[in-house]
């Protein structure tokens, strides 16, 4: 007898590494849009003028439901990095590096960088946006079952020395 | 309204256990109950269960219920489970305190644990994605701390001048106070040569900075102030104030990492519904699930002045014999950290401590703290307990 735990060929959401994608699943599929065009956005309130991040549907300062899709810098500044050698998650590989980083204007925030040499993220160093396509998910409507292709994303260095392309 | 007192304590053995939950449950309230003879399951008229990967570890939700009958608890007052990560336990003990100091409930268990050990290994890893925002931080993989408590520990040292030392400290002190207790995960002394050639985790944390994996469960019993006049006959330990504080979740609404502003917010509503200030406190259970917290923890409650947390650890004066005792039976980094259990731990270690029954007096100790955070330092939650005079 063959268990579900294998997973072979079957998606559990609770093993997802990833946000839900489509319309059907989500009303932030405008954030995922935007980076399929390479573009980093998030939503700001038009009313009280909130930058929100991560992107809402409701404004959390003053509840608004007019809000608008504005575009946040795709390049930003290494505050302190770090590199995890053991215990990441499974679906990431060791040597794990995370920085935070200041998106200038917006906000500093902790975020995976991708393409890096192993050391050789400094304090003070431009990163900038990398998309790249994650798995999708397989959903159900009604007898169909659909793939859901989905993007996320990462930094990268800027400096070609410090990538690893 | 009504005093609420913390009447019995007790612990399964903590590790890597060859056990399920329900069964370190078990093991828990068997132990709380002969922490105290004279009360017993039938006295016990609530329930709060703190556990926080239940689902995703243990396959079990409704788990209160479940632990009730385990425990032969009849409840009629409260039946329910408490979740927030880290905190959890201590959080159940707010609610129980809050449920009994306005009469909803008499006589509570809080029971709290963990499994965090299940066959793959990278189970608990995975599921600790889910303990930050999942789908904006956790899809990065940053998990729980270690990535966000190295950077913390980089940003302190390189504004405080705190050193990877001063940190090291922090795991020698705990350790060597977790060797009194038999049911801790780590009860072997390390020197600082030790931990500072230990292995790196993320650098600047290494092994013995970083707390592990632990599956275990606690229970403590709280009644109100005129029944446990009859359930005990050790000197009454009072609950004297609490705090809880979130400002932002996601990483990109911090604004300062090595400031901890909730953990002061936290602390000072505490202090100030005790009625004392952070001199009153000698002895403290914090939550040192990385050393450079412990550190920032010092500072933030007040034990000293913003950014000598190192210092402070250095000179030892959190250590027995000096200004407030930390981790007095070992923390979580000898103890290991049942996110459910943690909290719970905490309180029956000041409980004893404030009765004068623990492995290792702190002396003339009248007031006692516990305080956890919770998520990417999402969460504080802290506790001042008192004895009667």
């Amino acid at each position: 007898m063959r268990g579900i735990s294998r997973l072979e060929g079957k998606y559990a959401v609770t093993m997802d590494l990833y946000p839900p994608q489509g319309k059907e699943f989500t009303r932030i599929q405008p954030f995922f849009d935007n980076l399929r065009q390479n573009r980093f956005t998030t939503t700001k309130c038009k009313k009280c003028g909130k930058l929100s991040y991560p992107p809402r549907v409701i404004c959390p300062e003053c509840l608004s439901e007019d809000l608008e899709w504005v575009d946040l810098p795709k390049e930003g500044t290494v505050v302190e990095s770090v590199v995890e050698e053991i215990g990441v998650p499974i679906g990431f590989e060791t040597p794990l590096v995370l920085a935070m980083v200041e998106i200038p204007g917006a906000f500093t925030f902790i975020v995976r960088i991708i393409n890096c040499k192993p050391g050789a993220l400094q304090a003070g160093d431009k990163v900038r946006l990398s998309v790249f396509e994650v798995e999708p998910f397989p959903a159900e409507f009604g007898r169909e079952t659909v793939e859901i292709a989905r993007v996320y994303f990462a930094f990268e260095p800027v400096d070609p020395e410090k990538r690893i392309n | 309204m009504r005093k609420v007192c913390i009447i019995a304590g007790g612990m399964s053995q903590w590790g890597i256990r060859q056990a399920t939950l329900r069964e370190m449950f078990q093991e828990a309230g068997k132990a709380c109950f002969e922490d105290n003879p004279m009360v017993t399951n039938k006295d016990i008229d609530g329930l709060i269960v703190a556990s926080a990967y239940t689902e995703r570890l243990a396959t079990q939700t409704h788990l209160a219920p479940l632990i009730a009958e385990s425990l032969g608890i009849k409840t009629r007052s409260v039946c329910a489970r408490v979740e927030l990560l880290c905190a959890s336990g201590s959080s159940a003990i707010i609610m129980a305190y809050g449920l009994i100091k306005s009469g909803v409930a008499d006589v509570v268990m809080v029971a709290g644990g963990e499994k965090l050990n299940t066959p793959q290994k990278w189970e608990a890893f995975y599921s600790q994605l889910c303990s930050v925002d999942h789908d904006f931080d956790g899809a990065h993989g940053l998990g729980l701390p270690p990535a966000a408590l190295a950077m913390v520990a980089k940003l302190h040292m390189k504004k405080y001048g705190t050193t990877e030392e001063q940190m090291a400290m922090v795991s020698v002190k705990n350790r060597r106070n977790g060797i009194n207790n038999p049911k801790g995960q780590f009860r072997e002394c390390i020197d600082l040569n030790t931990a500072m050639c230990a292995k790196v985790v993320a650098k600047p944390l290494k092994l013995y900075d970083c707390c592990p994996l632990t599956d275990g469960a606690a229970a403590v019993i709280l009644a109100c102030e005129e029944k446990a006049k009859y359930l005990t006959d050790r000197p009454l330990v009072y609950i004297m104030g609490t705090g809880q504080c979130t400002l932002y979740n996601a990483s990109a609404n911090k604004v300062d990492w090595t400031s901890w502003e909730a953990l002061r917010i936290a602390s000072q509503k505490a202090y100030k519904e005790a009625g004392i200030t952070p001199d009153h406190i000698k002895v403290a259970q914090t939550h040192d699930c990385f050393t450079i917290s412990e550190i920032i923890e010092y500072e933030e409650l007040g034990f000293c002045k913003k950014g000598e947390g190192g210092p402070f650890v250095e000179s030892g004066q959190s250590d027995f014999g000096g200004k407030v005792a930390v981790n007095t039976d070992g923390g979580l980094l000898s103890c290991g950290h049942p996110f459910g259990g943690t909290g719970i731990r905490q309180a029956i270690e000041i409980m004893k401590q404030l009765q004068g029954r623990a492995m290792r007096n702190v002396e003339d100790a009248q007031f006692g703290l516990t305080q956890n955070f919770s998520g990417m330092i999402a969460a504080q939650t802290v506790l001042v307990y008192g004895r009667e005079i």
